[in-house]
C-alpha cells in the first residue's frame, strides 16, 4: 500500500511535464532554477564544517525556519494538491496505518521534500568534526525532516478539515492573511537591529536551540562541541517531538478517512432571517442594489477582504524610506498611491463573481447601473482614504505647499483608474481564483493574461494621468504656478476622465454583455 | 400529483402569435454546431417541454432566447419582440432560470430574490414583499437568511426560480427546473407553474425526464444534435406510444446494454 501512493505521487509528478507543452518548459526552467539555489545553499551549509561556533548559531535557526515553511505553507497553498488529500481515500477500504505511513511517504518524494533532502546532506556534512557527531547528525536530520513533512501532512489535513464548512475556510484565508501582513514589517524590524544582529542570532540560537523546532538540528553541535550529555537529551527530545506529531497526524487522518465532510454545512446564520441587510439601507433603484451587493461581498468574501486590507496598508510602505533613510519625498506620493490603487483594483472586478452575472444580463441591467453600481462603493473609500493620505503625507513630509499638487495628482489618477477599470473589466476580464478557493490560489494557466492585464491597466492610468503627472513633477521642482496648475487640471482631468471612462465602459457593456458571460463561463 | 387532465387548456387567444418563435437560430462553438437552423413556435398559455438527449442543445437554444447568448444565425422573437433587436423590452417579458451558472451566492436567499427584483427597477417594498411571499411559497422560510453558497443544489433551484419569477414576467424560461429538488418541492413547483400558465402566462422548460414532461406539458418539443426532430401538442408528437418511447424512436439512440454481465452476478 505504501509502495502504491509513493507510485501514484511519481505518477503525479511526472505529469507536471504532460500538459502543454508551454507548461512543461515553465516547469523545467523552474526546477533547473531551484536544483541550482538548493545546490548554493547546500554548499553554503556545509562550509559552516570550517566553524563549529557560526555552525551552532545558522543551523538550529536555519532548521528551525525550514519546520515553520513546511507548517505554513499549506496554509496558503492547501487545495492546489488535493490528489494525496486524506479524504479522497474515504472511499477506498485502506488499513489506517499503511495511510498514515503512506502519505508521509508520498510527501517524502514531492520536489520540496527532495530539495529538503539535499539540504540535509549539507547540514550533515556541516556537522561531520568526529564520528559521534556524524552518526547523530545522520539521525537527528533525519528526524529533523521527518517531523517538517509529518507536521506539514497534519496542518494540511486540519485545513482540509476546517475548510469543508466555508466559515473556517474564510476564518483561515483571512488568518494567512494577517500572517502576511505581519511578515514584512517583522523582518524590516530585524533587519534594521543591524550591528546587534550577531548578537541576536546568538541569543536566538541558543533559544530556538532548546525550543521544540530546534532540538533536532542543534543535538549534533552539542556532540560535536565534546557535550555528548546535551546532544543525546536533545536528540531524545527531538525522536519525542516526531512521535508526538505522527500520532497527531494520525489521530487527524482517522477523523478525516472515517468522517469525511463531517462538518456541518449550515454555520452562516445571519442575525435575523428577514433582515434585507444593505439592500434595505441603500437606494432601492438597480444602481443602489448593485452598490449594496457589491459592499455586501466585502464583507462576506475573502476574496475581497484582501483587497480591502492591502489598499489602505500598501501607502504605509511609503513611509519606511522615509523613517530609515534621508528619503523626504515619499509620503507625498501616499495619497497619489492609494488613489491609484483604489482606481486601478477595481479593472478586473467582474471576473470575481464569474458568471452570476447572467441575473444582470436577464434583467436588462443598464450598463450606466452596471458600471456606477459597482465603483460606487470603492468611491465611498476613496472620499475617505485619499483625502486623509493626502493630508497625512503631506503633513508627514512637512511640504504644505505641495498639498495642491498631491490632491489633483490623487483625484487625476483615481479617475484615470475608474475609466480604465469601467473598459477593461468588461472588455478584458481573466482568470482569478475562484469564491471559496484559498485566495492565494491562482488559476493554472492565467499568469500571462492577468499580468498582460494588469500591466495594461497600470499603464492605461498612468498615461491617462499624464498631464496631472507632469504639472506634479514641476510643482515638485518648485513651480508655484505648476503647483496650482496640477490641482486644477488634475481635479477637472479627473472627474472629466472618470465620467467619459465609465460612459464608454457601460456602452461597452450594453454591446458585449453576453460576449463578457461567455467570456467568464470559460475562465 | 396532478394528472394531465386536471390542468386547464391552454389560454390566450392563439391568433394573437406565438410566446416564443424562433427562426433559423444556429450557434456554433469552433467547430462544433451547437444549434443547426432551429424554427420552433411556441403557443401562448402552453406549458412548452424541451426535450434531448445530454448535449443536443437545448441549454444553448434556450440561452439564446433569453438573452444569454448572442446567435450566430437566426432570429428569436418573444411575444413578438425581437430578442436581439430590443433586448431591454424583451428582457422585461421573460423570466429566467439558467443551469449551471452560478448565482450571487454571498446573499442571502431573500436579499438575493430582492436584489434580482431591485436590478429589474421595482420599487423596494414592492420587491421585499414578493420576495418574502416566494420564499413562504416555495418553503424556504427557515433558511431565508442563511447565505445562499451554505444552501443544498435543490434550494439553490428554488431561489433562483424565484428571483425568475419575482418580477411578474410573461414568459417563463427554465432550464431543468426539477433537477435536484425534492418531490415535495417539485410538486409546490408545479403547483405554481400551471397556476401561473393557467393565468395567460406561457412556460417554457427543458428536462431529462420524460415522465415529468409527459405529466405537466402540454406541447412538446424534441431536440437533438441541434435540430428539431419533433414538435407540437404532446397528444400528437407522441401519437399512441409514451413520450420515452416515441423519443428513442425518433433519437435513434439504442437502450440495449452490451457486456456488464460480471455486474449481474449477484448471487452471494
Amino acid at each position: 500500500m505504501v509502495a502504491h501512493l509513493v507510485r501514484l505521487k511519481l505518477t503525479l509528478l511526472r505529469n507536471i511535464f504532460r500538459r502543454s507543452r508551454a507548461q512543461a518548459i515553465g516547469a523545467v526552467v523552474g526546477i533547473v532554477y531551484f536544483a541550482v539555489l538548493v545546490a548554493g545553499l547546500t554548499v553554503i551549509l556545509a562550509t559552516f564544517r570550517g566553524s563549529l561556533d557560526a555552525g551552532r548559531v545558522v543551523i538550529p535557526l536555519a532548521g528551525a525556519a525550514g519546520i515553520v515553511l513546511w507548517t505554513v505553507v499549506p496554509l496558503f497553498s492547501f487545495g492546489s494538491d488535493p490528489t494525496l488529500d486524506p479524504g479522497r481515500f474515504a472511499t477506498f477500504a485502506v488499513p489506517h496505518r499503511d495511510l498514515t505511513i503512506g502519505l508521509v511517504a508520498a510527501a517524502l518524494v514531492g520536489l520540496p521534500a527532495i530539495a529538503s533532502m539535499v539540504l540535509s546532506v549539507g547540514v550533515v556534512v556541516a556537522w561531520s568534526h568526529t564520528l559521534a557527531s556524524t552518526l547523530v547528525a545522520v539521525v537527528a536530520t533525519a528526524i529533523g525532516l521527518l517531523t517538517a513533512i509529518t507536521t506539514s501532512r497534519w496542518v494540511s489535513a486540519v485545513m482540509t478539515q476546517a475548510i469543508s464548512s466555508r466559515r473556517g475556510r474564510d476564518v483561515i484565508a483571512v488568518l494567512g492573511l494577517l500572517l502576511l501582513v505581519v511578515i514584512g514589517p517583522a523582518i524590516s524590524a530585524v533587519a534594521n537591529l543591524g550591528a546587534s544582529l550577531r548578537d541576536v542570532a546568538t541569543t536566538a540560537a541558543v533559544i530556538v536551540g532548546w525550543s521544540p523546532l530546534g532540538w533536532a538540528w542543534a543535538a549534533p553541535g552539542d556532540v560535536a562541541a565534546g557535550d555528548l550529555g546535551t546532544g543525546l537529551v536533545r536528540l531524545v527530545l527531538a525522536a519525542g517531538l516526531l512521535v508526538v506529531v505522527f500520532l497527531l497526524w494520525s489521530r487527524v487522518l482517522r477523523d478525516e478517512v472515517d468522517n469525511p465532510r463531517a462538518v456541518s454545512r449550515s454555520d452562516s446564520g445571519t442575525s435575523s432571517g428577514d433582515d434585507l441587510g444593505l439592500l434595505a439601507r441603500l437606494p432601492g433603484t438597480p444602481l443602489g442594489a448593485i452598490a449594496a451587493r457589491v459592499l455586501t461581498y466585502w464583507r462576506r468574501d475573502p476574496r475581497y477582504q484582501i483587497s480591502m486590507v492591502m489598499t489602505p496598508i500598501v501607502p504605509l510602505a511609503l513611509l519606511i524610506p522615509f523613517v530609515t533613510g534621508d528619503v523626504a519625498w515619499t509620503p507625498l506620493l501616499m495619497g497619489p498611491l492609494v488613489a491609484f490603487l483604489l482606481g486601478w483594483s477595481e479593472h478586473n472586478a467582474v471576473a470575481y463573481e464569474s458568471d452570476a452575472l447572467w441575473l444582470h444580463v436577464v434583467s436588462g441591467t443598464s450598463g450606466r447601473d452596471d458600471r456606477r453600481g459597482r465603483l460606487l462603493p470603492d468611491l465611498l473609500l476613496a472620499t475617505i482614504l485619499v483625502p486623509g493620505y493626502v493630508v497625512v503625507g503631506v503633513a508627514v513630509a512637512d511640504r504644505w505647499d505641495l498639498l495642491p499638487a498631491a490632491l489633483g495628482l490623487s483625484v487625476s489618477l483615481l479617475g484615470a483608474g475608474y475609466a480604465v477599470s469601467s473598459v477593461m473589466s468588461v472588455v478584458l476580464p481573466y482568470p482569478v481564483a475562484e469564491s471559496g478557493e484559498s485566495p492565494f490560489n491562482a488559476p493554472p494557466g492565467a499568469a500571462g493574461i492577468t499580468i498582460a492585464a494588469q500591466s495594461m491597466a497600470s499603464l492605461g492610468t498612468l498615461v491617462l494621468a499624464s498631464p496631472t503627472i507632469l504639472l506634479a513633477w514641476w510643482a515638485w521642482q518648485g513651480s508655484v504656478r505648476a503647483d496650482w496648475g496640477a490641482a486644477i487640471v488634475g481635479v477637472l482631468l479627473g472627474i472629466v476622465v472618470g465620467i467619459v471612462g465609465v460612459g464608454v465602459g457601460a456602452r461597452l457593456y450594453e454591446q458585449r454583455a453576453p460576449e463578457l458571460l461567455s467570456a467568464l463561463r470559460r475562465s | 400529483m396532478s394528472d394531465v387532465t386536471d390542468l386547464p387548456a391552454p389560454q390566450g387567444d392563439p391568433t394573437e402569435g406565438p410566446a416564443i418563435a424562433l427562426r433559423g437560430l444556429g450557434k456554433r462553438f469552433g467547430d462544433l454546431i451547437a444549434v443547426k437552423g432551429i424554427d420552433l413556435d411556441v403557443p401562448r398559455g402552453s406549458f412548452f417541454g424541451l426535450v434531448g438527449p445530454n448535449g443536443a442543445g437545448k441549454t444553448t437554444t434556450l440561452s439564446m432566447v433569453t438573452g444569454l447568448l448572442r446567435p450566430d444565425a437566426g432570429q428569436a422573437f418573444v411575444l413578438g419582440r425581437d430578442v436581439w433587436a430590443d433586448p431591454v423590452a424583451t428582457k422585461r417579458l421573460i423570466g429566467v432560470l439558467p443551469d449551471g451558472l452560478k448565482v450571487f451566492d454571498r446573499l442571502t436567499g431573500l436579499q438575493l430574490i430582492t436584489y434580482a427584483g431591485l436590478l429589474r427597477g421595482m420599487p423596494r417594498e414592492l420587491a421585499a414583499e414578493r420576495a418574502a411571499e416566494l420564499v413562504a411559497a416555495l418553503g424556504l422560510t427557515e433558511a431565508q437568511g442563511k447565505l445562499v453558497v451554505d444552501y443544498s443544489a435543490g434550494m439553490t433551484k428554488k431561489v433562483t426560480l424565484a428571483s425568475a419569477l419575482v418580477h411578474g414576467p410573461r414568459v417563463l424560461v427554465l432550464d431543468e427546473p426539477f433537477e435536484a429538488v425534492d418531490p415535495i418541492s417539485a410538486a409546490t413547483i408545479r403547483r405554481i407553474l400551471s397556476g401561473f400558465v393557467e393565468s395567460g402566462g406561457t412556460v417554457v422548460l427543458s428536462s431529462h425526464v420524460m415522465d415529468l414532461v409527459e405529466r405537466i406539458c402540454t406541447h412538446v418539443a424534441v431536440i437533438s444534435d441541434g435540430l428539431v426532430l419533433a414538435a407540437g401538442e404532446l397528444d400528437d408528437v407522441r401519437g399512441d406510444r409514451s413520450l420515452e418511447e416515441r423519443f428513442v424512436d425518433l433519437v435513434g439512440g439504442s437502450t440495449e446494454v452490451v457486456g456488464l454481465s460480471w455486474l449481474r452476478t449477484s448471487s452471494d
